[in-house]
């Protein structure tokens, strides 16, 4: 009698494990729509924090889910784990911002049917003295020499993020290398180390949707231009997708990411991820759709077909 | 009838027991006295069937009890009770103490029930322990917590529970060493109504008075295995071991 | 759940910039994946607990030191494992665990089982020999004898797991790595819960926002600390 006992126990505690295992998946998918195929399944998308943190996904997503019936799980990871993800097969289709980085995984065969995205630009925001003297300075580079001439303080992100990335190559287009005590990394998301610039009233470089959506809260101003302003084309942040390629992880939902990828960069999604507002300001501008369109989207950045093989 | 035949026991290099030949039958009051620490103890666990002894054997009703089963040997050691020095009381109501041994028998469905009823609260008092707290006389104690009893109610209540399964012998371990006189009379008492009931008692105290009022026959255990035994009459009036007669007189034999 | 239905209140006592029903779903995420963790560790931390208290084998020490070792145990390193063996590339990528609340129940069950096993084992070892005894003696099973070892030792059993709770409901790092702080577009919370949205606000320097939502877990684990206690203390004043 005891050892049934035991015997029952342990079958009860093992069959509640297997149970709850087995509630694993899509949960929740929305009625409606529902092309063939894809209908009731789970997408995987990975990107980057600042990316997540504007809101555009949340605000988009909806209409994808209701087209086709199916649940779009979008995890915010920073642009380094985000492409890990991909590469491990855990997620389906990746959207990040750097662009160097997307080469590396699309050479390295994780990745492929890249798209231009969209684009916005990063700004420098700095304390409204300015005690290096860099505003309205039309070269990036030579702000950020500045900076460190003046020993003026500066926030970075120093988390391989696309922002700290972008940094990165700028400080080394300057052709200075950042040491010191002004010199801060911080390893935080983009708010955060807004914040901590605002408590120092230092120097940083951020990305403009960020930067929008914190302007309420702290008393940095913006004192060198992206782009979309007129600043300097080095500042633009561009924004790539690619699908997690089947023949290397033979369980990703490569279906669903192409319908992902197929809608994200239609005239429609296009046009709503123009006018998402944050703030009252346009936070993205979408380049998918054009008459003309440029050919280096689809391959690494300087890719010719006189140059290596497949 | 529980027999020891022969029976030897030694912890370590230190001998407890040797030779011990020791009976007892249903309706019979057997005492086991001896100075503290001799190892009365030791004998009640084996009468128990909870220690095996190095030599000789124990049967129970002619069943020698360690060359059978782990199973068929828990169901022998469930005829027996025994009550210790120390209550050892549950941390629940007294009800729920003495029907303890009620429930381990039942079999696991009723159990089942019975646990549930009491969660609900619509079960009633089994006869069985109301009959068993009746006899110690605690019946109005039914439903408080065992923690808040006294000593001397607890060491009661400790009895009752050992009652309430009827077992068919009882085993008791110096259970009034720490009790006043009107606990330790109420203890005799139902030692004796147990005794009546058909009940087979061992009890194991150092106190010879108690042994000479309650007791029909006496083991007296006297240290490196050397043990009288007999009716309570012989053994107090006319022990053959001198070291007996010393104990029984009141001399310590060591 | 009792305290899920007490929720509605506090979008009604603090205006915070959220959807309707968001804050609801992140407690329900919270508590669904911690009370399952909890739950099941239990279940794992009673039997071994009862094995280190009452056996004796060989490697015992060992064990209790892997205990003790659990109980500091960074916890986002738990996360970094579990992501390694729910990731597809793990030994149990074909199960696609990663980014469920089964991954997050996963890491807060490692996390919340050595506290639940040692204060449990501190209890049933602190249960009086004489009254284990007794219970042998009327006649009782040995599991008969761990059931009753184990209500003796039930406000311990109760504080131990309230402690893996504690722990577990308050983990941020394993489960933001292993859940991936998912909400549906409708605003609905998948794999996030109060931790991690406090961190998302935190990461956006929202730290207003990122209070009120840490306010709301603190009162959380207090209610569910004062349930248990106020079980415990009419169980004693009966």
């Amino acid at each position: 009698m005891p050892i049934q006992r035991r015997q029952f126990i342990a079958a009860v505690g093992g069959g509640a494990l297997a149970s709850i295992a087995g509630c694993s998946g899509s949960d929740g998918s929305s009625s409606g729509g529902g092309s063939a195929g894809v209908a009731g399944e789970t997408l995987t998308l990975t990107t980057t924090t600042s990316t997540y943190d504007t809101g555009l996904l949340d605000e988009i997503h909806g209409d994808f889910e209701e087209m086709y019936g199916v649940t779009v799980d979008a995890v915010a990871q920073g642009t380094g784990a985000a492409l890990e993800s991909a590469r491990n097969g855990d997620s389906d289709v990746v959207m990040v911002h750097a662009r160097g980085l997307e080469d590396e995984f699309m050479r390295n065969g994780y990745g492929i049917n890249r798209r231009d995205l969209m684009f916005n630009d990063f700004v420098i925001v700095g304390p409204e003295d300015d005690p290096a003297g860099i505003q309205g300075m039309s070269s990036a580079t030579d702000a950020l020499t500045t900076i460190a001439e003046a020993e003026a303080a500066f926030v970075s992100r120093g988390d391989n993020s696309g922002t700290h990335t972008k940094e990165l190559n700028l400080w080394d287009a300057a052709g200075t290398e950042p040491s010191g005590d002004w010199y801060q990394e911080t390893g935080t998301g983009m708010g955060e180390a807004l914040n901590i610039a605002n408590q120092q009233g230092a120097y940083t470089l951020s990305d403009r949707g960020t930067y929008i959506s914190q302007r309420s809260e702290i008393d940095l101003t913006i004192l060198v231009q992206g782009p979309i302003e007129g600043g300097p084309e080095i500042l633009a942040n561009p924004y790539g997708i690619m699908a997690v390629n089947p023949g290397v992880h033979d369980n990703a939902n490569y279906d669903l990411a192409m319908a992902y990828i197929g809608w994200i960069t239609s005239p429609g999604a296009q046009d709503a991820i123009s006018s998402y507002q944050m703030n009252g300001e346009q936070l993205f501008f979408p380049e998918a759709v054009s008459e003309d369109p440029n050919f280096q989207q689809y391959v690494p950045e300087g890719w010719s077909s006189d140059s290596s093989s497949e | 009838m529980v027999r020891l035949s022969n029976v030897s026991h030694a912890f370590d290099d230190e001998t407890i027991v040797e030779n011990l030949s020791l009976s007892i039958d249903p309706g019979e009051v057997v005492a086991i006295i001896g100075p503290s620490g001799v190892g009365k103890t030791t004998v009640l666990r084996i009468l128990a069937l909870f220690l095996e002894p190095n030599g000789g054997s124990i049967t129970l009703d002619g069943k020698d009890v360690w060359s059978i089963s782990e199973e068929q040997r828990l169901r022998l050691r469930r005829r027996i009770g025994m009550v210790f020095q120390e209550a050892s009381l549950f941390d629940a109501t007294v009800e729920r103490n003495v029907e303890y041994g009620l429930r381990v028998r039942e079999s696991w469905r009723d159990r089942l029930r019975d646990e549930l009823w009491s969660v609900l609260g619509s079960n009633g008092t089994p006869g069985a322990v109301t009959e068993a707290l009746e006899l110690v006389g605690l019946s109005e104690k039914v439903g408080q917590e065992a923690r808040s009893l006294s000593g001397g109610e607890a060491q009661r209540v400790s009895f009752a529970r050992a009652l309430a399964y009827e077992p068919e012998y009882l085993l008791l371990d110096e259970p009034t060493s720490d009790l006043d006189p009107r606990n330790t009379a109420l203890i005799e008492e139902a030692v004796g109504e147990a005794r009546d009931r058909g009940i087979g008692i061992g009890i194991a105290t150092h106190d010879m008075h108690q042994a000479e009022r309650i007791a029909d026959r006496v083991a007296v255990i006297l240290g490196e295995g050397v043990a009288e035994v007999g009716s309570a009459e012989q053994v107090f009036e006319n022990p053959t071991d001198e070291r007996t007669a010393k104990f029984v007189s009141g001399e310590l034999v060591y | 759940m009792p305290v899920e239905s007490a929720v509605p209140l506090v979008p009604a006592v603090v205006d915070l910039p959220f959807r309707e029903g968001y804050v609801r779903s992140i407690i329900f995420v919270s508590l669904y994946v911690s009370v399952t963790a909890v739950a099941l560790s239990t279940l794992f931390s009673l039997p071994v607990a009862m094995i280190m208290g009452f056996a004796d084998f060989r490697g015992k020490q060992f064990v209790k030191s892997i205990i003790n070792t659990g109980m500091g145990f960074p916890s986002v390193v738990v996360g970094l494992l579990v992501l390694f063996t729910v990731s597809n590339q793990g030994p149990m990528g074909a199960l696609e665990l990663i980014f469920t609340r089964e991954a997050m129940i996963m890491s807060q069950f490692v996390l919340a089982t050595p506290p639940i096993t040692a204060i449990t084992l501190a209890a049933i070892t602190g249960v009086n020999e004489n009254v284990r005894d007794a219970a042998h003696v009327l006649g009782g099973t040995r599991l008969d004898v761990a059931l009753v070892v184990i209500k003796e030792a039930r406000y311990g059993i109760a504080t131990a797991i309230l402690a893996g709770f504690g722990r577990a409901i308050s983990e941020v790092g394993s489960v933001l790595i292993v859940g991936g702080n998912i909400v549906s577009s409708g605003g609905i919370s998948k794999t996030r819960t109060l931790t991690t949205a406090i961190q998302l606000e935190a990461r956006q320097g929202q730290y207003d926002t990122a209070m009120v939502l840490g306010t709301v877990l603190v009162a959380l684990v207090l209610t569910v600390n004062a349930i248990v206690v106020r079980l415990g203390d009419e169980g004693a004043m009966r």
